[in-house]
């Protein structure tokens, strides 16, 4: 163990007590659950404080910048499937799938970067990263809320569009093949010797049936799509648990990576939480 | 005993030869497909002349070679087609050799989480009751955990992460959706009569699983693992990307990362772009060749 020679036997006693160090390892452990379970992740190597506080301050931009760039890409993703499966066959299906694959593979990053080239540095239209601009927001300003919101807005745009795009690319092409499977159905064939007209029978017979595999995946991909987020935050300097927890492993600051993780890990457990809760809304013969 | 003259007898090699050939012949009504294959072999093509560069001159070694007469960065030239990076290396022999090891790390690391969640599924859904239950919580908790959050914490841990690190963690976190599709297979196969028939003859379960229900299952492994390159190729650029790649290896993740960090972000397009189009269009061509062997192992999807 390394102990640095200057440190006092008071203080070796204090540090000692808090972590259980005379104590088995089991019990360490236990110390550090039950530590996290009442919000106390430890010090902060790098930043000298608390690491809830630290990370408190983080929360949020990461939940507006996720719940948006979620629901967005979904609700994009949903239509546009739907309309692309319904004109199957066509020069429309084949260029959405190649051009949606294309911005689906690609490193979200690299879209990042490409994004910030083009409209903050050749335009000059967006902020380079971040989330606040400092003018707008010092005490002294004295600006009011709504233009604080909109300050925030500013800086949203490219991270957030980036983001929805990566998603949408993925739900969209979901949502196309799940289409297509439900378009084969008898109760399609029923719905049209009805002589429903065609708008409800795609709206209302198919892509009702087809979001539901969709829903699925949203769940199933939730931690896949994290990936992303953590990547478009470093990217944008976006001060979310992402960049906090990039930040701290290139640091090496393993109190606050683990607190960043472990509350990150917690926000994908509520999103799929949230897709079980809409599954049960949309398809009915669901019960929980 | 004599063949009768018009039966035609194939030896072992012709049926297999005419099995392959029937398999391209699907393969080739994916147009996606195809257009993966041409992408992936132009891959290859630079991936094997990444050795030529070295040996014309010291100053095209990737991650070592500079020229006597450019100190620092450079603009596209004669002698650097696309220019040098801010030690004065040449970029055109360091996408080359990103080639190499895009393919590399990707397939390697797709390997290793195929084979792994292969094995799983099988174990799983041949045996069922308790070690399907452990093994499939197992599965949901490594699904739940974002995996690039999750290697960047275990990489602060350990202190550096070598290439090769990064392929067993990529490899360790990617088989829990494979072994799922696996053991949903096992499940309906594992009732089948040819696998009663074996027990009755008295194989042993290890043999069943890996001669008679492994072999049914291992088109579905090779679909997921073509995704799983695309997946694996992804993750080891973000994470170069990020820091916390391997220095000593010249991964395009790593050509980005240089760009970055040494402030060239917006100043060399020839810096920027390569790499990332690179990244893309590899990444594609394996999920691109995925789709159409999807279209061979599912044949709800052949063309109708």
């Amino acid at each position: 163990m390394v102990v640095s020679p200057r440190m006092t036997p008071e203080l070796k006693a204090i540090l000692r007590a808090r972590f259980g160090l005379d104590k088995p390892l089991w019990y360490q452990y236990y110390l550090y659950l039950s530590n996290i379970v009442r919000g106390d992740f430890g010090t902060s190597f790098y930043w000298q404080g608390d690491v809830f506080d630290i990370l408190k301050a983080r929360f949020l931009p990461t939940v507006l910048l996720f719940t948006l760039g979620y629901l967005m890409a979904y609700a994009l993703g949903i239509n546009l499937g739907r309309i692309i499966a319904w004109r199957r066959g066509g020069k429309l299906e084949y260029g959405s799938t190649v051009l949606g694959l294309f911005f689906y593979t690609m490193p979200i990053f690299w879209l990042g970067l490409l994004a910030i080239w083009i409209f903050s540095y050749k335009f000059d239209l967006f902020p380079v990263g971040g989330m606040k601009s400092p003018e707008v927001w010092s005490a002294a300003a004295g600006v009011s809320t709504l233009a604080k919101i909109l300050d925030v807005a500013y800086h949203l745009f490219l991270p957030l569009t980036v983001f929805t795009v990566w998603v949408f690319t993925g739900s969209m092409l979901l949502m196309k093949n799940s289409m297509l499977e439900t378009l084969r159905e008898d109760y399609i064939v029923t719905a049209r010797a009805k002589g429903l007209p065609e708008k409800k029978i795609r709206d209302h017979h198919a892509a009702r049936n087809a979001m539901l595999p969709v829903v699925t995946a949203l769940a199933l991909s939730m931690a896949f799509s994290f990936n992303g987020g953590v990547l478009t935050e470093t990217t944008f300097s976006w001060p979310g648990l992402g960049s906090a927890l990039v930040e701290a492993s290139l640091n090496y600051d393993y109190p606050l990576a683990q607190g960043a993780f472990i509350l990150l890990a917690g926000v994908v457990l509520l999103a799929v939480l949230c897709a079980d809760i809409l599954y049960a809304y949309l398809d009915p013969r669901i019960k929980y | 005993m004599k063949p009768a003259s018009h039966i035609e007898v194939k030896t072992k090699w012709q049926r297999r030869k005419e099995r392959i050939g029937n398999l391209w012949s699907l393969f080739k009504q994916s147009k996606v497909g195809v257009l993966g294959i041409i992408i992936l072999a132009i891959f290859f093509v630079l991936a094997l002349a990444s050795t030529i560069p070295p040996k014309i001159d010291d100053m095209y070694i990737p991650l070592y070679g500079t020229d006597p007469e450019i100190i620092g960065f450079s603009q596209p030239s004669a002698r650097h087609p696309m220019g040098t990076d801010f030690m004065g290396r040449d970029l055109f022999s360091q996408l080359l050799e990103g080639a190499k090891w895009g393919l590399a790390v990707g397939i390697t690391a797709a390997a290793a989480s195929v084979i792994v969640g292969t094995v799983v599924g099988l174990v799983s859904g041949y045996f069922g009751g308790t070690v399907d239950t452990l093994l499939q919580r197992m599965a949901d908790i490594v699904l739940t955990l974002p995996s690039i959050p999750l290697i960047l914490v275990i990489g602060a841990a350990l202190g550096r992460l070598s290439i090769w690190n990064i392929v067993i963690l990529i490899g360790m976190l990617g088989w829990p959706s494979t072994s799922k599709v696996i053991r949903s297979q096992v499940l309906s196969l594992r009732e089948r009569p040819f696998i009663e028939s074996a027990r009755i003859s008295g194989a042993s379960d290890s043999r069943i699983i890996f001669r008679h229900i492994a072999p049914n299952v291992l088109p579905l492994s090779f679909l997921y693992m073509t995704f799983g390159v695309t997946g694996a190729i992804l993750t080891e650029a973000a994470l170069s990307f990020l820091g916390l790649g391997d220095p000593s290896t010249v991964s395009w993740g790593m050509m980005l990362q240089w760009c970055f960090t040494s402030g060239y972000t917006f100043k060399a397009p020839f810096w920027l772009l390569p790499p990332g189009l690179c990244i893309t269009f590899l990444a594609l061509s394996f999920y691109l060749i995925g789709i159409g062997t999807e279209q061979i192992v599912n044949p709800r999807l052949r063309k109708r």
